[in-house]
């Protein structure tokens, strides 16, 4: 206990005792972690709000569909909302909302532009609920019922078909014989959403309206759902997917599979990167300490003269490497910290916004500090760096006490 | 709007329907017409300019046509789209090339883009919406032309027609010749029109034998139909608007 | 054996590249306890190479060493440390203090790794600090001190915790001659008191005439003793 405390308060002094030089590492420990955890945050941040876009987005926690809707989202491959599979489903406790649609792949017309689009008949009090469209609608307003003859289109769509509000398009698509059904609309409302892509790829329609263009008699084409929490979504799948074979239930990670993807690349992309940041660290740490043996070869030599064990000069230079590593964590986490209350709501990354949009991404990307991502940067730089920290202390235990305290 | 195909070779037709001309009612007007065109069959042959401000493109064909919903139309010229063709039948278009030797049902996503280069979009070709249930007709004017009567109708779509316009103007002889039909966006701005700039009377009747679809912003762009040859109440095997018959050509 | 140190035909030969350096030639040399001893020569005649050795702070090239009977060549490193810190203080010709700890903390480093208690430390470092004269200095550090300052908290450093053996290295070298005797009256008056061996190494006459016993050094053999 005695050797410790001598150790540890000679480390501690040691380490302040070329206050510049220990600035310039520890600076560059500070740096690090705060690049570490800046950059998993919002990397963090950028899949979170993937996520949040795509359950948003439509996408819901989970979907029911005809199990061929996937394969072909056509008419036919719709099923009824009222069999006892769906309000079993629609019923478990664990669901929070959830809307049904009409989902169909249609083509818009205006008087100078076609583009297709996917039409979604939706009942407006539900639908508002769940995704994005709630909120999203700056020009008019929603759909008042399923029977609404409006139609609500995005911004995107609007520009690009050279229309707006109160005009009227036309819609067509498929009808349950497979004719071409079609029918004028009226835009009552215009939406914002986060994404280009979205605003120009659906438009919503009342549901009654819908069916009663298409031709289809209380069939829905998908059902999405909300849930108190996502953990529950898995369970809830599994347990669903299996009461009736002609229906799919599916999360939205197997409606997004590239998601998933993305977020084990980035995962991936995340460790190389935090390799990366720790080698430079590395570097600073070793060159530091060996520059300090170095410098205090006598002392060590000393310090064996008087009685002092190897192993403790091992550990009294591990130390300071430890204590550095230490005030650089707590200065890095803390500067990180500030660095993400800084930002408040996240990012505005609008600059890039078009390079983002193609990846399918907001413009304004939070921060999102996760417990592990926290763990995993300071255990990295910790355990690692301790690890570098161990070679300069075994150099300075090596040296022969002689030759150490001739060395002047 | 009327099934434009048959408006491009047929509006002649319109010319066989000599007996009510003189309703001053719009819509018993459109509604006569049609009527009496019912059961109809024909038989033409047909170029098409294409014209654009850096090319130009004629495609010579031969149609042939059954009443509202029916119609065949085949390339004849240039060599490279010989054999090539349309059919109609109802609201549905098929189309033939020979080159892939495939028939591609249009999908509706397809039905905006256009109609073999030109400047009418597959819809316009291939939609027959009724006429008279999707607007209202109005009377706007009579004027004379040539020593005939000229009725000048607006026909305004229903709310939940499936037609982009505005409005649409036309203009039809007495002898129902078709002299002109406009058609603006919502706003009441013209965005193209077909104008008829020769009349011809073939086996006894009155029709438009050259139309020119013009868009109204670029002057430059333009496609003309000129009818050469054309017959009434022909014969017309009954295989002939079949997806077979489009894929083999005679 | 009642000898604090023997020394049998050590021989120290320094390698340097092609040139081999004999430091030390079978040097052979019997301490026994409480002798005040002073190693003279001039520079480069072995003496700090000598004092090493004995210390075990190097090995000879051959021969051996004894410490109060143990064959230092045959213990560890560690074994090695422990013996120096129970058995031998040592001195040497500048830089003895470590810079971060203060004159008290110096004093009572050993005391602290050999596991003896605050309290303890406290009282031996405040009696040993008053002994060399340094009263009201405790908590300045070595920069802060003078070199014959330095060079006592040294000394006291190296007795306070009784070892049986002093090895200093020319510690009056960087001294001028009045603080140089002071400090030498001050071991002498340790080795009275405690009976601590010193081995002292000086080419300073002043020292070796004040020395209980003189041992000449010359290339690296012993030429003398009286
Ligand atoms: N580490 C070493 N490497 C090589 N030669 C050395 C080393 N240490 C001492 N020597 C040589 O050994 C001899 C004795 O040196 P030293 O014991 O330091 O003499 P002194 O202390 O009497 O001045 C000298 O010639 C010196 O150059
Ligand atoms: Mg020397």
């Amino acid at each position: 206990m005695n050797s410790f405390l001598l150790i540890f308060s000679l480390a501690w002094r040691n380490l302040w005792r070329n206050k510049r030089r220990t600035l310039v590492i520890l600076l560059a420990i500070v740096l690090g972690v705060w690049a570490m955890i800046v950059t998993a945050a919002f990397m963090r941040g950028m899949i979170f709000q993937m996520l949040e876009d795509t359950v948003d987005n439509l996408a819901g926690h989970v979907q029911i569909h005809h199990s061929q809707y996937l394969d072909d989202p056509v008419i036919n491959n719709s099923f009824d909302p009222d069999s006892h599979t769906i309000s079993r489903i629609t019923h478990d406790p664990r669901v929070l909302m959830w809307s049904d649609r009409i989902r169909l792949p249609a083509v818009v017309l205006s008087e100078r532009e076609t583009t297709g689009i996917t039409m979604l008949g939706v009942n407006p009090a539900r639908e508002s609920k769940i995704s994005f469209i709630g909120k999203s609608v700056v020009e008019g307003r929603f759909l008042n019922s399923s029977s609404d003859t409006g139609i609500v289109i995005g911004q995107a769509l609007a520009d690009k078909l050279e229309t707006r509000l109160g005009k009227r398009i036309v819609l067509m698509s498929q009808d349950i014989n497979n004719e071409i059904a079609d029918r004028g609309f009226r835009i009552v409302g215009i939406y914002d959403a986060p994404l280009d892509p979205t605003e120009k790829a659906f438009v919503f329609v009342g549901k009654e309206t819908a069916a009663k263009m298409v031709g289809l008699k209380g069939a829905i084409s998908e059902i999405v759902l909300r849930l108190h929490d996502t953990d529950m979504v898995t369970p809830l799948v599994t347990e669903m997917d299996q009461l009736d074979h002609t229906i799919d239930v599916m999360s939205w990670l197997e409606v997004e599979p590239y998601l998933e993807l993305m977020i084990q690349m980035m995962d991936t992309s995340m460790f190389i990167w935090y390799l990366i940041v720790f080698l430079a660290m590395a570097f600073g740490i070793i060159n530091t300490l060996l520059m300090a043996v170095f410098e205090r070869t006598r002392e060590f030599g000393l310090f064996q003269a008087l009685g002092q064990k190897p192993r403790f000069i091992l550990f009294q230079v591990w130390l300071e490497a430890i204590l550095m590593i230490i005030v650089g964590l707590l200065a890095g986490n803390f500067l990180s910290w500030i660095s993400v209350m800084a930002t408040g709501d996240g990012i505005d990354v609008s600059v890039f916004a078009r390079g983002m949009e193609m990846i399918n991404m907001s413009n304004i990307i939070p921060f999102v500090i996760t417990f592990n991502d926290l763990m995993i940067a300071n255990i990295t730089v910790a355990v690692l760096g301790m690890l570098t920290g161990l070679y300069p202390a075994w150099r300075a235990s090596r040296l022969v006490p002689a030759d150490a305290i001739t060395r002047i | 709007m009327s099934h434009r195909l048959l408006q491009i070779f047929s509006l002649w037709l319109f010319a066989g329907l000599s007996c009510s001309s003189q309703a001053d009612n719009a819509q018993q007007l459109i509604r006569q017409a049609i009527d009496n065109y019912r059961g109809i069959t024909s038989y033409s042959e047909a170029t098409m300019t294409i014209h654009r401000p850096d090319w130009q493109r004629v495609i010579a064909m031969k149609a042939w046509t059954e009443g509202l919903d029916k119609s065949l139309v085949r390339i004849t010229a240039p060599k490279k789209d010989k054999d090539s063709g349309s059919l109609l039948l109802d609201d549905n278009m098929w189309s033939y090339a020979p080159k892939i030797n495939r028939v591609i049902k249009i999908p509706s996503s397809m039905s905006g883009q256009s109609w073999m280069g030109s400047d009418f979009s597959n819809n316009d070709i291939a939609r027959a919406d009724d006429i008279i249930d999707n607007y209202t007709h109005t009377l706007l004017e009579t004027k004379n032309h040539n020593g005939h009567k000229l009725f000048i109708i607006q026909s305004v779509p229903h709310e939940d027609a499936p037609v982009v316009w505005g409005k649409e103007v036309l203009q039809i002889r007495d002898d129902h010749v078709l002299l002109e039909h406009a058609f603006y966006d919502q706003d009441g701005i013209l965005i193209k029109k077909l104008t008829t700039s020769e009349i011809k009377t073939i086996s006894g009747k009155t029709i438009a034998t050259t139309q020119r679809m013009q868009k109204a912003d670029k002057e430059n762009e333009w496609t003309e139909f000129h009818s050469s040859v054309i017959k009434f109440n022909i014969i017309i095997p009954k295989n002939t608007f079949t997806l077979s018959n489009l894929r083999n050509p005679r | 054996m009642n000898h604090v140190v023997q020394c049998e035909k050590v021989t120290k030969i320094f390698e340097q590249g092609l040139i081999k350096v004999n430091a030390l030639t079978d040097v052979d040399l019997a301490i026994e306890k409480a002798e005040f001893i002073c190693l003279s020569g001039p520079s480069g005649s072995g003496k700090s190479t000598l004092l090493n050795m004995i210390g075990g702070l190097d090995t000879p090239t051959s021969g051996e060493v004894y410490i109060d009977g143990e064959e230092i060549d045959e213990l560890n490193k560690s074994e090695l440390a422990d013996l120096r810190l129970h058995k031998i203080g040592f001195v040497f010709q500048a830089y003895n203090l470590i810079p971060v700890l203060s004159a008290q903390e110096n004093i009572e480093m050993v005391m602290q790794m050999q596991g003896v208690s605050k309290k303890e430390r406290n009282e031996k470092s405040s009696a040993i600090l008053e002994e060399v004269g340094l009263q009201g200095m405790e908590k300045r550090i070595p920069p802060e001190l003078s070199g014959g300052q330095q060079q006592r908290v040294a000394v006291a450093r190296a007795i306070v915790s009784r070892p049986s053996l002093v090895l200093a290295d020319e510690p009056t070298a960087n001294l001028d001659s009045v603080t140089a005797n002071k400090l030498i009256d001050l071991m002498l008056q340790m080795n009275e008191i405690h009976k601590t061996t010193f081995i002292i190494s000086t080419h300073d006459p002043m020292i070796m005439q004040r020395s209980k016993k003189l041992v000449k050094l010359h290339d690296g053999r012993i030429i003398d003793i009286t």
